[in-house]
């Protein structure tokens, strides 16, 4: 595998985590399925694995970039799996609204799965690490878009985490934004 | 509070950006340590899962 086509697959990776990142902007906004701490965790854990699928982009590919984003995974994949455990035994309730009969804290647990194979299967060709090329002229826009909407979801995540939670901790279910709520 | 860890990796990524790679890597350390330890927090009970 070349330098440029491990770019290409690393984009296509943080274009899949970015998406997902987005949707559950598109739960929490249009929905009003306001995150719960847990869930805010989750989207850190999205961020984390991501970071290193972005350094791959920028640095070009590396083991130890599929490292950070491993580790990243797994980190996310416990809180997930934190979150399922809770409300696993029948009539302990659940956290949100479910989309296509899973909750999204399931989703996001396949989702941290996906990510740790998807980098184990990436660390098998070790042509990519061979050579550090630059990235081609022709491949440059897509990788650079996908590491512009990661930062993008990162900074909105802040604002939106700020508004949801203030300075301190979240509510464990919150009902309404802390920023734009009027004081009594 | 919550938000730390998302400043710490937009940070991060801001650096991969400048192609500050220990930068970004530095950043990424301290945004997956606050995450651990926000998790930490709260993880306030035992899980009751016995069947």
């Amino acid at each position: 595998m070349s330098g440029d086509l491990s770019r290409l697959l690393n984009a296509v990776g943080l274009l899949g985590i970015g998406t997902v990142l987005a949707l559950a902007f598109i739960d929490q906004i249009w929905f009003r399925d306001l995150p719960c701490p847990l869930c805010i965790l989750q989207r850190v854990g999205f961020f984390a694995a991501g970071f290193g699928i972005a350094l791959n982009i920028v640095f070009g590919p590396k083991p130890s970039h599929y490292g950070v984003a491993i580790i990243g995974a797994v980190g996310g994949a416990a809180i997930a799996m934190r979150q399922i455990l809770i409300h696993i035994v029948p009539g302990t309730g659940s956290y949100g609204n479910p989309v296509f009969g899973l909750h999204l804290y399931t989703w996001a647990f396949i989702a941290f799965v996906v990510i740790v194979v998807g980098c184990a299967i990436m660390l098998l060709d070790d042509r990519q690490f061979s050579r550090v090329e630059p990235m081609s002229a022709r491949l440059k826009p897509f990788p650079l878009s996908a590491l512009l909407l990661f930062l993008v979801l990162a900074v909105a995540n802040i604002f939106s985490t700020i508004a949801l939670c203030g300075a301190g901790f979240c509510p464990d279910e919150p009902k309404d934004y802390i920023l734009f709520q009027s004081s009594p | 509070m919550m938000s730390l860890p998302f400043v710490l990796f937009a940070c991060g990524l801001g650096a991969a950006w400048m192609r500050h790679r220990g930068v970004a890597m530095g950043f990424w350390v301290f945004g997956l340590v606050t995450m651990l330890v926000l998790f930490r927090v709260h993880v306030t009970e035992v899980l009751s899962i016995q069947l």
